[in-house]
């Protein structure tokens, strides 16, 4: 079977038709994070305690909310997300501002006894304000740290240009995943991070294979323009990059479906990640690197020099 | 028939033999999160006068002291780790503990045992001590509460400021029960303590005395006779309570106090659903991408599958060999791995495709396909890594795991797509006569 046979379409050509959508969607995070003020952080990074509590039949989560909030502050009970319905419920907490963090659990426990007589507590986690400031700085340095990591690989592989466009177009699908979370307020974990960082590494893994292809293509182009080697590029390396997405997509998918609530928030990251991350390689990385290109050709007036690379041989 | 491709098929066979045995003999360690258990950061509490030595011997202390403690509760492979960058945290695993109260009493109590000596009491409040003084202790004396009864009632002792047996001087701590059948904590003293303490015993024999332990005091005996180096710790509430203390004592006193700055405590029965989530995810995922590779690269889809297959495999043997521990992040890890791991493969078929298309012979179309794909190959592979690599930054274990996972997963794939699906190429064509055509799902 093949799915893109010799296909030919003009890409670059048709930018703005792929690349509105994404401003839109960008703005529309943006817009999301600063009207709620900022990303909406899990106890990981603001701490707090979260309660895993299975019911005996379908959870009173009114009643659980008043009971707790009783005796502490910033409450929120939620159905745990799943999709077998297993009866329940997750129940969030601030600190108090004085006491003992082991203490918690029992008033909580407390509060729950009051009004559900079979229950069980599964899982209970408790995060002093400090750990989750120490998380909120690891991410980001983790982050920086990736993406200026890349960027130098890219720039001794290929050229630093390379680089550039492809960080930029990484940033773009972590922004966008992070803008979806807070259009749909979910929280961001320390899971969901660690998906991030996946999909900075993924996205780039993608961006990689069409560039590497425009680099090859350009030895045996000629006096060719720039925009068509690119396009015949992408056109090339098109079935395996929907391929290959596609079939990441689906593991992501199916942990999406089957992972159970716990992995919820990292394989919804990754669902998305996947999908804007194979985007932006043909969408925004390729169109940087075609602007800066011609801009640079036409200051100086010259034919871009090749990059400095052996000749591998040719395509067709 | 091809001599070296012989050797190679016998390599790969015995590689998966090792690999197989590897995961047999040294079964994967389940993480917290899938089998249940207690995970807790623990910051020790040290003076802020104390010098940056100071500060690292109280920690380190402190760490062995938990670590001994810990092992004696029968919970030998939970190592007590240094977490964070600030220097004075500790990262406890403990698999199988649930009771709160009980990893409280492991972890927080000091375990400082000291005996007293008694000169009045027991006042009913603080406040009704105090008075007998008008107000205010003389400055050799220290005022001492019992450990609240189960009505929440306490009784108040005034004795010597000064201990006459410190919680240095055990040397050792047993249950045994006493006459009348209730559990005791027996210890024996030093040698040093024990001479100072026959001498003060000798002295005051009708007197009483506190037996306090972190500053509460456990009961107070009248000295029936001199006593050398062992004795007895009644008001145990049941065994456990008794033996717990005994292993407090035996493993010595914390150094400093400790504060718990993150618990997590999850119960078995979750990470037994975690464990079925994760297996039919990784099932989901694994299904759907041999359907399409099957569908869309006919033989060739069956070649990568092997290599996904041998993938796997050697991915838990590596991860077993490492010793390293599975938790659920690392599940999905893997399951990701799948759809990851296929993506060489198909990158090296879409090669072969265009140089077939291009013309080429099936043979030369193999081999240009692979040495081409291999340079990006390098280039995917080594991004992922940078950022996995970053991910260590987080001491948080299960975020190692997720990491660990998916490095060693990737290097193993490299080695599967490359060099499994080459030779399994070479036997389809070694077995077919000259010019028949690679099953590659390529209609010409």
């Amino acid at each position: 079977m093949e799915l893109f046979k010799d296909t030919r379409f003009d890409f670059l050509g048709r930018k703005w038709w792929f690349i509105l959508p994404s401003l839109i969607l960008t703005f529309a995070g943006l817009a999301s994070l600063l009207i709620k003020g900022g990303p909406l952080y899990s106890i990981d990074f603001r701490g707090g305690a979260v309660m895993d509590v299975r019911c005996d039949g379908a959870p009173p989560i009114e009643r659980i909310r008043t009971a707790v909030s009783n005796r502490l502050t910033g409450v929120s009970v939620v159905a745990a997300h799943d999709l077998t319905g297993s009866n329940e419920v997750l129940v969030s907490a601030q600190l108090p501002a004085e006491g003992d963090l082991s203490e918690l659990r029992q008033t909580i426990d407390q509060a729950l006894s009051t009004v559900m007589t079979k229950y069980s507590i599964r899982d209970f986690e408790v995060i002093g304000p400090q750990i989750g400031a120490d998380l909120r700085r690891q991410a980001l340095m983790a982050t920086a740290g990736a993406s200026a990591g890349m960027l130098l690989y890219l720039g001794w592989r290929f050229r630093l240009v390379y680089g550039a466009a492809a960080v930029v177009a990484m940033v773009h699908d972590a922004f966008i995943t992070v803008g979806v979370f807070s259009l749909l307020d979910q929280e961001i974990s320390l899971t969901v991070v660690a998906a991030l960082l996946t999909l900075i590494g993924y996205s780039m893994n993608d961006t990689i294979v069409v560039f590497d292809r425009i680099r090859e293509n350009r030895h045996t182009s000629g006096r060719e323009p720039l925009a068509v080697t690119m396009n015949r590029s992408i056109n090339q390396t098109l079935s395996r990059t929907v391929l290959t997405s596609g079939l990441t997509l689906l593991t992501a998918l199916s942990l999406f479906l089957f992972g159970g609530p716990v992995l919820h928030g990292f394989s919804l990251a990754l669902v998305i990640g996947i999908v804007t991350g194979t985007f932006s390689s043909v969408f925004i990385a390729s169109p940087i690197l075609l602007a800066w290109e011609q801009w640079r050709a036409g200051s100086r007036a010259l034919r871009v020099p090749l990059p400095t690379v052996e000749p591998t041989g040719g395509v067709r | 028939m091809n001599r070296t491709l012989i050797r190679k098929t016998l390599f790969i066979l015995a590689l998966v033999a090792a690999s197989a045995f590897a995961i047999v003999r040294r079964p994967i360690r389940l993480g917290l999160d899938l089998r249940g258990g207690a995970s807790l950061i623990l910051r020790v509490k040290v003076d802020d006068s104390a010098s940056p030595e100071q500060r690292r011997d109280v920690v380190e202390q402190t760490r062995q002291v938990l670590e001994r403690r810990i092992n004696a509760y029968g919970l030998a492979e939970a190592p007590v780790q240094p977490y964070g960058s600030r220097g004075n945290e500790l990262l406890v695993q403990l698999p199988g503990v649930h009771d709160p109260s009980r990893i409280q009493s492991i972890v927080q109590s000091r375990a400082v045992l000291e005996w007293y000596a008694v000169e009045e009491g027991p006042y009913a409040t603080r406040a009704d001590a105090m008075a007998q003084h008008g107000g205010i202790l003389p400055y050799d004396r220290k005022l001492l509460a019992t450990r609240p009864a189960a009505d929440g009632r306490q009784s108040w002792y005034v004795a010597r400021s000064r201990p006459v047996v410190r919680g240095t001087d055990l040397r050792d701590a047993r249950v045994a029960a006493d006459s009348m059948g209730q559990p005791v904590t027996t210890f024996s003293l030093s040698q040093d303590a024990a001479a100072r303490f026959e001498q003060y015993t000798r002295a005051n024999i009708g007197r009483r005395a506190a037996i306090v332990l972190d500053q509460e005091i456990l009961s107070v005996p009248v000295i029936e006779d001199a006593i050398r180096d062992s004795g007895q710790i009644r008001g145990a509430r049941n065994l456990e309570e008794a033996q717990d203390l005994a292993v407090n004592l035996r493993s010595g006193a914390l150094p400093a106090a400790i504060e718990i700055v993150q618990t997590r405590t999850v119960e078995a029965s979750l990470g037994a659903d975690s464990i079925r989530h994760g297996v039919q995810a990784g099932a989901a995922g694994l299904a759907a991408v041999v359907a399409v590779m099957l569908l869309y690269y006919r033989w060739a889809g069956a070649n990568a599958t092997l290599a996904l297959l041998l993938n796997g495999v050697l991915l838990i043997a590596a991860l077993a060999c490492f010793g390293a521990v599975l938790t659920l992040p690392g599940i999905a890890g893997v399951v990701l791995t799948i759809g990851m791991a296929v993506d060489s493969n198909v990158l090296i078929f879409e090669r072969i495709r265009e140089e077939l298309r291009g013309g080429k012979s099936t043979g030369a179309a193999l081999a240009a396909g692979f040495s081409k794909a291999f340079d990006t190959l390098v280039d995917t592979h080594v991004t992922t890594v940078v950022s996995c690599a970053f991910l260590f930054l987080f001491g948080t274990p299960a975020v190692k795991g997720f990491a660990a996972t998916l490095v060693i997963g990737l290097l193993t794939n490299l080695f599967t797509s490359v060099f499994v699906s080459r030779v399994a190429f070479d036997w389809e064509l070694s077995s077919r006569r000259r010019g028949t055509e690679l099953s590659i799902g390529l209609a010409r």
